[in-house]
Order: C-alpha cells, then sequence, then structure tokens
C-alpha cells in the first residue's frame, strides 16, 4: 500500500529520472546519485541479514506512432487514422536472499526511505517463504564490475521529431493504398528505451541503456462476393539500434512491393497439402528457431521450473552432449552479443557480462541458456548471463538470449536452395505458431507462400502451414545460404513465467532447405 | 492503493493541467502478492505495488496520448503538457469520436477485503498442502498461487468520473512423475481467497497424473470428444475478440456474410448456446465501467468508459449482438457496447459423468494448450490437448492416450455441440479464461499426435 507520506515524497519523480539517467559525455561510470540509492538498498538488505541483495532502478520510454488507411462507413471515402503515444514507467525492483530463499519486492517510488522499505518487504516474502524451501539457493560466482553500458547508436529516436516519422509512415501508408484493390492499409514505427541501473552486494555497479526500434507497413484486402480477406506484411528486422536504422527499412520502397503481393495472395490458389520440402527464408524461420531450439534449450524448462506455464523441454539434462537434434549443418549459438540483436546489452539482470555460447553444434545439443542460480544443477561453475526481467517490478529469470543458426558455406546462394527442389514452398514472413509443452510437435503458417516445381519459383499459393517434430525438422535441414544471406528478425513479446512476462529476442539466420515436411491446407 | 478521493483527487489535478478542450484520464493502482513452486520447492515469490495513469488529449481532432507512474504535480503537469504537444503534431483523427457525457456507472462492486490483504502466510498452508500430495505420491509439484488488488478511476474534463475495485486470486498447479512421462493439472480461480482449496487442486492434479499413465497412440481424425470446464472455456474466450461488427463489415471475421454485411440475427448455433458477458456474475470481481485499466478484455478498446453491462452475444443459437465501439456504433446507427469481457457460457445441467456416459467413442480432454488463430475468417485455432486425454467407449473412460494437435474452430464446435455441462469458473493456461460448462462436441477435428507430456 502507498503510504500517503511515501506519496508526497517523490513529488519530483520525473525530473528525478531524467537526473539520473542523464548521460555525459564520456562518462564511463555510473551516475554517483544511481550509486547512492543502491547503496541504501544494500545497506539495509545487510541490516536485515540477507545473503544476497541486489537492485534494479529503471526508467522506461517507448514512443508509438502509427497511421491506418481505411474506407470509412458508408461513403466509401478514405480516412488516415492515426495514433500517437508517448509513455514513459520509472521504478525499481529489489531481491534479497534471506534463509536461503528469494524474496522479490518493487515500487515505483525511487526515494531512499521507499526503497528501504521495500527491502524489508522482499525480506518478509523470503522468510515466510523459507518454511517451504527444502535446499537453500546457490548463487554461481561473477565478477565484480563498475561500468556504464549503452546500445551503439548514432540518432536517439525521442530527439527525432515527431514530424519527420509521421511524415514517413504517412507516406508509406499512402504508397500501399495506391493500389485500388488494397481494402486498408497501416503503417508504424515505435521505439523502446530501458535505462537501467543494478547494484548488488556482490559489488557491482552498473548503468545501461537499451534502445529497440520498430516499424512496418500492413496491407490487407478483401473480395466480398468471394468472402475472402488476405493480408501482406512487410516487416523490417526488429533492432537495437537507434534512429538511424530507420531510414535503412525502406519502408516505402517495401509498401509498393506489398501492395503488389497483398492483390496476389488474395488470388493465390490454395496450397495442394502433402510431404514438400520447404525453403525459409530468415523472415520466417527466425519464429521457428526461437520455438523449436531457444525454449527447448532453456534450463529453467529442463529441469521443471516452467512445468506449471510454458512447459518443460525435450531435452533434458541428461541429453546434454549427446542428443542429435538436427543434421551436421545445424550450429546454434545463445550470444547476447550479436549487432543489434534484440536481447543484446551489456550485463544481465544477475549482473553477468553478456556473452556468446554454442547450443548445438554439428546438429548435436552442447549447452543450456542458465543463470546464476541454475548453473551448479548442472554441474557449471559461471552463469551464461540468461538473467532478465521485463520490468522494474518483474522477478529476474532465466530469459533467451540471441539464439542464432550459423549461416551456410561461403557463395551458396537463395537460387541453389531452389533449384534443387522438385515440389516445395518457399516462406516469407511470419504467421500463425503453436508448439506443444515439451516443443516437440509444432504447425507454423506464414505471411505469403510461394510454390516451388521443378527446381524454379512460381506463383504465391495460399492457406499453407507445416507441421513437424522438432528433431525431424532440423534433421531434415540439408543446405543453407551463405554468411551474405544471414539476417536476424525477431519479436519484443516472447512470453514466459508466471506471473508471465516477456521478452524481447532476435533469432539471425540465412535462408534454408527442409526436405519432405508435412505441409497441410489451413481454412 | 487508490481511494476514490485520493483518485478524485489526482484525476481533478491532471484535468487542471488540461489546456485543451477534451482530455480523458484513467489511472490505476494495483497490487499483486505471489509465490511460485517447482520440482516440490518454493522458487520465485514477490509483492509489488504499481500504478499508472493514461491521459490523453484532443483539439479539433488532433489528439496525443501518454502514461505515466508518477503521480506528483510536475510529472502530471509535464504528461498534460507532453500529450498537448503530441497533439498538436498530430494529423486530425477523422475516427475521434465526442467525450463522454457524465456516464451513471452501476453499483458494481465484488471486491474482497481478505484478498486484497493476503500475503504469503495465507498462500502458503495450500502449496504445502499440494507439495505433500505430491512427495506422498512420489510426484513432483509445480504450480503458482497470485492475489491481486486493483482500484481504477476514469475522469474527463466533461465532468464524468467513475471510480471501482476488484480482487482476484488463483492457484493452479501441474503434477509430474519423477520420469516425466505422466503429468496432470488442475485450477482455481476465485474472487474470494478464502475458498481456494490447495487440497482439492492438489487431488484433482494428482488423480490426473496417476491415470494418465502409459498413454495410447491414436490415430489422428475426427472424433467426440467430451471437453471439460477448461478446455471448453480456453477455445470458447477466442471468440470474444471476433464479435466485433467492424471486422464483419469488412469482411474478415467469422461474422461476415458472403456478399457483404454480417451474420447478426441468424442462428448459426444450436438452441441451448448462450453466450453473454457478464460483469456483474458473484464468480467474477469488475469495475463499473469498461477499460481504464482492469483484469481482462476491458483494458482500452473502443468501448472505454462506457457503464459496464450485461450483453448477450449469442442468445439461443441465435447471433444476437455484434461489438460496437463507439465511432462504428455512431456510423452504423447502433449503441455502443463493451468490448466482450466476462465471458459466460451457459450450460445444460449434466454433470461430467453424464456427459461421458452418452459418448459410445470419443476423448476426454483436460485442457488445451498454445492456442493461435490460423483464419480469423472462420476462427479456425490450432493448439494442443494437455495433462490428460483419455479414451471413452462405450459411456467409460477406459485408456489413456497420448496428446493431439488440433486445428478446430470454436464456432464449428459450438455448432457441433451436442450437450453442456453446468458451468464454473475456469482459466487454463492462457487468457483470462471464463465461466463455462464441460461439452460434448462431435467431429472435433486432431491433426496429429504429440510426444509431449
Amino acid at each position: 500500500m502507498l503510504t500517503r507520506r511515501a506519496f508526497m515524497q517523490s513529488s519530483t519523480a520525473a525530473a528525478l529520472a531524467t537526473r539520473l539517467f542523464a548521460a555525459p559525455d564520456g562518462s564511463t561510470k555510473p551516475n554517483p546519485e544511481l550509486e547512492k540509492l543502491g547503496a541504501a538498498a544494500l545497506r539495509e538488505g545487510k541490516k536485515l541479514k540477507a545473503s544476497y541483495t541486489d537492485i534494479r532502478i529503471i526508467r522506461y520510454r517507448q514512443q508509438f506512432l502509427t497511421v491506418r488507411l481505411n474506407p470509412e462507413r458508408g461513403t466509401g471515402k478514405t480516412l488516415e487514422v492515426p495514433v500517437v503515444s508517448d509513455g514513459g514507467s520509472f521504478g525499481f525492483g529489489v531481491r534479497v536472499i534471506v534463509d536461503g530463499a528469494w524474496g522479490f519486492s518493487a515500487s515505483p517510488l525511487v526515494t531512499q526511505e521507499e526503497i528501504a522499505r521495500m527491502i524489508g518487504e522482499a525480506v518478509a516474502v523470503a522468510r515466510a517463504n523459507a518454511a517451504i524451501r527444502s535446499k537453500p539457493l546457490e548463487l554461481a560466482p561473477v565478477p565484480v564490475y563498475r561500468e556504464r553500458w549503452q546500445t551503439p547508436h548514432e540518432r536517439d529516436p525521442f530527439a527525432v521529431p515527431l514530424e519527420e516519422k509521421l511524415e514517413l509512415i504517412r507516406k508509406a501508408a499512402a504508397e500501399v493504398k495506391k493500389e485500388k484493390g488494397v481494402f486498408s492499409a497501416n503503417c508504424n514505427l515505435s521505439f523502446r528505451s530501458e535505462d537501467k541501473y543494478f547494484a548488488s552486494s556482490v559489488g557491482s555497479s552498473i548503468q545501461q541503456l537499451n534502445l529497440q526500434t520498430y516499424g512496418g507497413v500492413n496491407a490487407t484486402a478483401t473480395d466480398f462476393k468471394r468472402g475472402l480477406s488476405k493480408s501482406r506484411r512487410y516487416q523490417p528486422q526488429q533492432v537495437t539500434a537507434g534512429y538511424e536504422y530507420v531510414p535503412l527499412m525502406n519502408l516505402v520502397e517495401n509498401a509498393e512491393r506489398i501492395r503488389t503481393e497483398v492483390i496476389e495472395h488474395l488470388n493465390a490458389p490454395p496450397v495442394t497439402p502433402g510431404k514438400k520440402d520447404l525453403v525459409l527464408m530468415p523472415s520466417h524461420l527466425w519464429l521457428t528457431i526461437h520455438e523449436s531450439i531457444g525454449h527447448s534449450t532453456e534450463l529453467d524448462r529442463a529441469l521443471g521450473y516452467e512445468a506449471n506455464f510454458a512447459g518443460t523441454s525435450f531435452l533434458t539434462t541428461d541429453k546434454m552432449g549427446a542428443l542429435r537434434v538436427g543434421s551436421d549443418l545445424m550450429n546454434i549459438w545463445g550470444d547476447r552479443t550479436t549487432d543489434r540483436g534484440l536481447a543484446t546489452t551489456g550485463f544481465d539482470d544477475d549482473g553477468v557480462k553478456a556473452t556468446k555460447f554454442p547450443i548445438i553444434e554439428k546438429g548435436i545439443f552442447k549447452h543450456y541458456q542458465t543463470i546464476r542460480d541454475q548453473a551448479h544443477l548442472i554441474g557449471e561453475h559461471e552463469s551464461r548471463g540468461c538473467c532478465y526481467a521485463d520490468n522494474w517490478s518483474s522477478v529476474p529469470f532465466q530469459r533467451m538470449p540471441n539464439v542464432w543458426l550459423e549461416p551456410g558455406k561461403s557463395g551458396t546462394n537463395i537460387d541453389d536452395l531452389i533449384s534443387g527442389v522438385e515440389d516445395g514452398i518457399l516462406i516469407d514472413g511470419d504467421g500463425s505458431f503453436s508448439i506443444d509443452q515439451q516443443r516437440y510437435n509444432f504447425q507454423f503458417g506464414g505471411d505469403a507462400f510461394w510454390e516451388i516445381k521443378h527446381g524454379k519459383k512460381q506463383g504465391m499459393v495460399s492457406r499453407v502451414a507445416y507441421q513437424s517434430r522438432t528433431t525431424d525438422f532440423w534433421q531434415s535441414l540439408d543446405l543453407i545460404a551463405g554468411p551474405s544471406y544471414w539476417q536476424q528478425w525477431g519479436a519484443p513479446n516472447d512470453g514466459k513465467g508466471e506471473p508471465e512476462q516477456i521478452n524481447s529476442v532476435s533469432h539471425g539466420c540465412s535462408p534454408a532447405r527442409f526436405r519432405q515436411v508435412n505441409v497441410i491446407q489451413t481454412d | 492503493m487508490l481511494t476514490r478521493e485520493q483518485a478524485q483527487k489526482i484525476t481533478e489535478k491532471a484535468l487542471s493541467f488540461s489546456t485543451f478542450p477534451e482530455c480523458d484520464i484513467s489511472v490505476n493502482s494495483s497490487e499483486r502478492a505471489f509465490i511460485r513452486f517447482a520440482l516440490n520447492d518454493v522458487t520465485t515469490s514477490g509483492f509489488t505495488v504499481e500504478q499508472s495513469m493514461s491521459i490523453s488529449s484532443v483539439r479539433d481532432g488532433q489528439s496525443g496520448s501518454t502514461h505515466v507512474d508518477e503521480f506528483d504535480d510536475d510529472s502530471l503537469r509535464e504528461a498534460v503538457k507532453r500529450t498537448e504537444s503530441l497533439a498538436m503534431i498530430a494529423p486530425p483523427n477523422p475516427e475521434r469520436v465526442p467525450p463522454l457525457e457524465k456516464q451513471k456507472y452501476p453499483e458494481l462492486e465484488n471486491y474482497a477485503a481478505s484478498t486484497a490483504s493476503a500475503r504469503n502466510q495465507a498462500m502458503i498452508p495450500h502449496i504445502r498442502a499440494i507439495m505433500d500430495g505430491a512427495k506422498a505420491n512420489n510426484l513432483m509439484a509445480a504450480g503458482f498461487f497470485e492475489r491481486s488488488a486493483e482500484t481504477a478511476a476514469i475522469a474527463n474534463k466533461q465532468g464524468n468520473f467513475g471510480y471501482g475495485r476488484a480482487t482476484d486470486a488463483g492457484l493452479s498447479a501441474t503434477i509430474r512423475n519423477a520420469a516425466g512421462t505422466s503429468s496432470g493439472w488442475a485450477s482455481q480461480p476465485a474472487v474470494l481467497i478464502e475458498s481456494i482449496d490447495g487440497a482439492a487442486v492438489a487431488k484433482t492434479a494428482i488423480d490426473k497424473c496417476l491415470r494418465w499413465k502409459e498413454p495410447k497412440r491414436l490415430d489422428p481424425g475426427k472424433y467426440t470428444v467430451v471437453l471439460e470446464p477448461t478446455a471448453t472455456g480456453d477455445l470458447v474466450q477466442m471468440m470474444g475478440f471476433g464479435m466485433q461488427a467492424r471486422g464483419a463489415e469488412e469482411g474478415r471475421s467469422f461474422l461476415s456474410k458472403k456478399g457483404g454485411g454480417t451474420l447478426a440475427g441468424e442462428k448459426l448455433f444450436p438452441e441451448f448456446i448462450t453466450l453473454r458477458s457478464d460483469p456483474f456474475n458473484k464468480l467474477y470481481s469488475s469495475l463499473p465501467f469498461a477499460g481504464g485499466g482492469g483484469f481482462g478484455f476491458g483494458g482500452g478498446g473502443g468501448g472505454g468508459g462506457l457503464p459496464a453491462e450485461r450483453m448477450t452475444w449469442i442468445e439461443n443459437g441465435v447471433v444476437k449482438n455484434l461489438v460496437y465501439d463507439r465511432y462504428f456504433a455512431a456510423k452504423a446507427g447502433k449503441q455502443p457496447t463493451p468490448f466482450p469481457n466476462r465471458l459466460v457460457l451457459e450450460g445444460g445441467g449434466k454433470s461430467l459423468a453424464e456427459l461421458i456416459a452418452g459418448v459410445d467413442r470419443g476423448l476426454l480432454v483436460t485442457r488445451f494448450w498454445y492456442i493461435r488463430v490460423v483464419n480469423p475468417q472462420t476462427m479456425q485455432v490450432t493448439g494442443l490437448t494437455r495433462d490428460g486425454v483419455f479414451l471413452i467407449e462405450q459411456g467409460k473412460v477406459t485408456a489413456p492416450v497420448m496428446n493431439f494437435r488440433f486445428n478446430q474452430s470454436p464456432v464449428e464446435m459450438l455448432k457441433n455441440t451436442v450437450a453442456m455441462g453446468t458451468p464454473v469458473r475456469v482459466r487454463g493456461g492462457e487468457g483470462q479464461g471464463m465461466i463455462a460448462p464441460a461439452i460434448m462436441v462431435k467431429d472435433f477435428s486432431f491433426t496429429s499426435i504429440s510426444d509431449a507430456v
């Protein structure tokens, strides 16, 4: 309960957040005021006999702009409907270990007094839980850091005038609507920044700025006579970067493309179901990597911590280093250092430095994604830096790093993939997705589908989804395009945990070919 | 959390900074306490306090919005100013509706003080009951117990003001054997935390786990199914999103008519299918207005700020109402409606045993998982069975069965429903859940087998 007193004390919260996270040029150490607030948390934790304490003080900013073009009901006149929103959030979360159990609490009132009060709440939570805790927690060692890190960027997206952003998305949406058969179009840009300070009783003090940039263009075409409605989307790669990335999205140029493709999609014949070869573009394959490999190699799932919600994993700990998941071509990395990856950062929410590690080597499962309180459970001595909480009010736990597929040999191009297909489908963009709670059986749709016959790409088909079993699918991987085709797509909304949290993560890959996958015709 | 007086004061303060003719505010404060457990041990647990305010300012059709979670004068002044600056830059919104005049909100409060004040000590005995039950059977328990309380208010420059409080709690448990070859699940959502019964949740989940051993491999295909209430709710709750008039008129929904128009008024389902929204149902704790925060599907949306009301979407098999946001309602000459929230699928009064007894050969399904829309035009969704599928032969449950993936529209499912049980409040793994009965359905479409446990 927020007390009246606490309420009054926060009278300059917005100004405080701005001051705390301002980044003077050339500063390499955290803001001293933040360090003071962090020290208050650590002091209180020590006073209350916590064996470990940490605090995250975070300020988020989000800006969202969209323009939708659609016919007015009754007149058919095209209306341009804008949404402009810019908001933020500021608060802190604290973790303690007392009597071998975790306690957590969080509050939006960033004052020394409230921090001390919430440490007390977290200690009370931990003490209560210790009664049903069977074995004490163990944290893997971590070096002490006192650093400042930020997403490499050239142009702060929040400093770019709204007019410039609106002009771009209005132009792109209008470009889609130039085609008469397009019923509605929209274009959006959004930006998210996370200013985060972390201090722990290990001695670390870390200030970071994570910046994300998103955009997209959508087209919908409808044939009322036939009762059909289809869409086509241009989804640029989602990145950690500044506004300098926006021109690289080529929103207007791609708007021209999708206005043609949405009409083709509307008129595309339904797929003939059966076993077919698939050529999957990076804009599509990222999601299959995410669901089938990203989630199955999370240690908390494998151990049973997610059993009640997201599920467990077919990759149980006895399979580490032994099980063949895919063909020899399959090399997968866990990586929080990838250039522009959504999960790329300096340090995780345990204060562990971002790292890169092999998950699958030549088709064999090698390593899990881990955090500090899990490493010892599989006999490892350090965390792989995968701890993250989606808000200051959320409990940090194991979340996915960028998980990416190594490209094929230099010189292998998309035509090499297609020319080897007698009867297949090329899929671009992601669509519906579903996978079971142990990550065996999955079904994926897509955004657009082209038939491949006798080694040549043909016209578009519709109503396509494929079903497979993770290991069958990855063992059918027989060719990957070269490094020049490697691109990463991702999502800002990967769900896991109770209470459910979201995570932003990217999955790079080159186009890849999979043999004889079960293709179904959907409604 | 904010009292009515505090909420009034804060919203008045924010409105006092407004220089535009229109300013809409919604404010929400909440508290939650939770314990998560797995492997017969507590894992994470917390106590959190949150508050946020959404502000939207409009002048000459130009609109800007923001949200803040700092309520001091400076922050509110800055936030209102920001919305006005954004609005001055934004192009005019041709779909903007006039601000709500003063509304009369219903006396609607089902707020449990016991739930709002409960902390870990109140939850631990139930978790202990589940862990002890699991250990006694050599099984592993995982689960989640959470209680939450929220207060919310809406206000605008036209003098409209509404305030409400809501509480909720829920306990769910998954019981697995050590080898990972069997799994059972149960859950109990409740407004009153003292009505939650950890021992009963444990018994159901343990029983499911013990019975779902060495499942048979059956061919995918069309089966008669008996869906337990959670499984029914998992699918029927998806229909709420598809009830919008705009999507139907624009040819994008299962309620679109071929050639144009909607299927409103048509009898699509059997006589006994009635689907409503009922925020007044005592199994729910609801706010007196739609949108402006709140649990469930009510947040934001075109119905924001409208008084909460009972709505019938499907009555005796007939599509009775579609969802009209305020803009589309004005265009179509209809009354605006709140978003489908607090859903209730009425039942037929049969017991689960009676439904099973009526099946010659079919499957009993505990719940579904990872449900995603494949085609919004037919409402076809895909997903999987989870935590207990059993073969029914000649009216009796005879054997556990391996999990299936399905591709099935809940619309077709309700069309093919032949018998119904008694509705109860359910919440599965995804979505907010609803009040739903067990149902018996013909020709439910399973398309492949899953090895998952």
